[in-house]
């Protein structure tokens, strides 16, 4: 047997490190979180502002009541439950691109997970700020959890609004694991690229990740058992909001439909919303190399497909009403389209289901501005739907006697306004403090079509 | 012992060489991807991971906590709402799903911690920054004597450099 050689030899040996070069996605993908221009901070700025506003005015419907609020006798459900549901399907179109198209191996959501997961949990974050504002008197907000307490009474789970409860802070807490999770692979590769605070910030968010196998094995594991928990919980979310009304007798609400009808609505408005959002961040942060016309076109495909679902669901609303012969039933919807309401229910029906009609031809498709009108005007129109089903139902119960109008009143746009700017405040310091772009998954597919791509491999 | 990282560029080739090295024998192997490839992970690890007994653990905890706090509520202080029996199965079925939905997950993310063994606090010696850029890292410790033998393995399989980390 021959002695192991002198370790000076071995060292001889071997050879020295190379210059270390970093992968062109790294630097592509971490540049959007580097720098921060005029128009950022002023863009934040103006968020800001509106935020503010927007928090000024809570503090005096706090000190003054809901009165201020635009509720009329009988619709005390207003502007702040319409845009409740509204963040609530906005926050849909992340967990299904993270979650069910995982499931299905849809490897185009890639480029867009990050992004549609963080809209989640900002716009999560949203709508649970409207049940505050909501009740009026948010310091007995708590009220609705079921706390040992010295009336010794307990909440009372067979109402909807207990489900609701328990349905949104599980979809708050879940997405933001989901987020945080999936985040951690792409935390070390900013800890490994960065200095001062943001090194020690990603080092210690991203929990000293390797990358090792076993690192690896279980977080594909926890990501794989985590879409199969989201999948179901995703569907289950907009049908439990969806339930707040079709649980009450309220003419046009109490309809079976409900549950696919609000899903199906709220992925729409969510892949509307990750439309808004992104466009404009590909274009400033020169990502188009990585979300391409080909992941937009399938958004597209998507907003088409579940408008098709709102619009038959319009449909079979009006055909039920009709053929089910109950007199409310067919003045409710009569009422709707030509009430005092119609403006809000035609530009619901025009922006929810004719527009996105036009997604059929593919030269409108792939047209970046066009999507980016269009994701506006859904956007617009599914408010509205909200409002429709909401307002219009409120104001015109079983007796002609208690019937009214609500308008809404400026405090209470001034706080929906300011709910859109807190969503794009959340999202503009998160692009630039995290990765917008799942980086480790991008590489996933990168690395894997050179390496089986060149007639190497196996 | 001596401590011999390979850099390589493709995960084909850091799942050749793992089972290689396993198969003659050297089990202080580790590897470092800058994603998830199974191939590569299959070749260390055979065994899918344990995550899923955490997930099973905390959606049963989840679901048998639904049913039993609404129910205990209930029955806890009765009051009869809408005519309905104080154990009303449906209703509570939904904060029996949402509380499956919720233990299982945050039980799940805790099986990444386990069983990924993290958050870690000390950096491998191995490590390099470009294993979180486009490269692969096989780190094998050996005995001195087996140290040539490694080293001609891991550039056998196409390694771009080979480092003695520690010796």
């Amino acid at each position: 047997m021959t002695p192991p050689p002198p370790a000076t030899a071995v060292t001889a040996m071997i050879r020295p490190a190379a210059a270390p070069r970093d992968s062109k996605i790294n630097r592509d993908l971490l540049r959007v979180m580097e720098g921060t221009s005029p128009g950022y901070w002023l863009l934040l700025a103006v968020v800001v502002a509106f935020v503010a506003a927007a928090g000024a005015v809570w503090l005096w419907q706090i000190y003054k009541g809901l009165g201020i609020a635009g509720y009329v006798h009988p619709v005390f459900w207003g502007a702040y439950i319409v845009t409740f549901v509204f963040w609530v399907g906005i926050a849909h179109a992340g967990t299904l691109i993270s979650a069910i198209l995982y499931l299905f191996r849809a490897k185009w959501r890639n480029a867009i997970n990050r992004s549609a997961e963080a809209m989640t949990v900002f716009a999560v974050m949203t709508a649970g700020l409207f049940l505050g504002i909501h009740v009026g008197r948010i310091w007995k907000a708590y009220f609705i959890l079921p706390y040992p307490n010295q009336r010794a009474l307990w909440v009372n789970f067979k109402s909807p609004l207990l489900w609701d409860t328990f349905a949104i802070s599980t979809y708050a807490t879940i997405s933001i694991v989901f987020l945080y999770i999936g985040m951690v692979p792409d935390l070390a590769i900013a800890r490994d690229r960065s200095t001062g605070w943001r090194r020690v910030l990603y080092a210690v968010l991203s929990l000293g990740w390797q990358g090792t196998s076993r690192e690896w094995k279980s977080h594909s594991r926890t990501v794989l058992h985590l879409s199969g928990l989201a999948t179901p919980l995703v569907l289950s979310v907009h049908s439990v909001v969806s339930w707040d009304f079709a649980m009450a007798i309220v003419p046009g609400w109490h309809a079976t439909i409900f549950g696919p009808y609000f899903v199906a609505g709220a992925i729409f408005s969510g892949f509307a919303m990750v439309l808004t959002m992104m466009i404009p961040v590909r274009r400033i942060f020169g990502l188009e190399g990585y979300i391409t016309p080909y992941h937009l076109e399938n958004m597209s495909r998507f907003l088409l497909l579940t408008s098709l679902i709102v619009g038959y669901a319009y449909a079979a609303e009006y055909f039920i009403a009709w053929y089910s012969q109950v007199e409310p039933e067919q003045t409710s919807f009569w009422y709707r389209a030509f009430g005092p309401y119609w403006i809000s229910t035609w530009v619901m029906i025009l922006s929810n289901a004719v527009a996105p009609q036009l997604l059929w031809f593919k030269r409108l498709r792939t047209s970046v501005p066009f999507l980016f009108v269009l994701s506006i005007v859904v956007n617009i129109g599914m408010w509205f739907e909200r409002y429709v089903i909401i307002i219009s139902g409120l104001s015109r119960e079983y007796d002609p006697a208690v019937w009214g109008i609500y308008t809404p009143s400026w405090p209470e746009m001034t706080i929906v306004a300011g709910s859109f700017a807190w969503f794009s405040m959340f999202f503009l310091i998160f692009i630039k403090l995290f990765p917008v772009v799942a980086i480790a998954e991008v590489k996933e597919l990168d690395i894997h079509a050179r390496s089986h791509g060149d007639g190497g491999g196996h | 012992m001596p401590l011999l990282v390979g850099v390589f560029d493709r995960p084909d080739r850091v799942a050749d060489v793992a089972k290689k090295l396993r198969g003659r024998g050297y089990e202080d192997i580790e590897t470092y991807s800058p994603a998830p490839f199974a191939e590569v992970d299959d070749a260390v690890l055979e065994k899918p991971s344990r995550v899923r007994i955490f997930t099973l653990i905390g959606g049963l905890t989840g679901v048998v906590t639904g049913y039993a706090m609404t129910i205990w509520m209930a029955y806890n202080w009765k009051i009869v709402i809408g005519g309905k029996p104080f154990a009303s199965i449906p209703p509570y079925t939904v904060i029996a799903f949402e509380l499956t939905i919720l233990f299982g997950g945050l039980l799940t993310a805790l099986g990444l911690f386990v069983i990924g063994r993290l958050p870690r606090f000390r950096r491998d010696a191995a490590y390099d920054a470009r294993f979180s850029g486009e490269e692969f890292g096989v780190s094998v410790r050996c005995r001195d004597r087996d140290v040539p033998e490694v080293d001609g393995l891991l550039r056998a399989h196409d390694a771009t450099e080979v480092t003695l980390v520690e010796s």
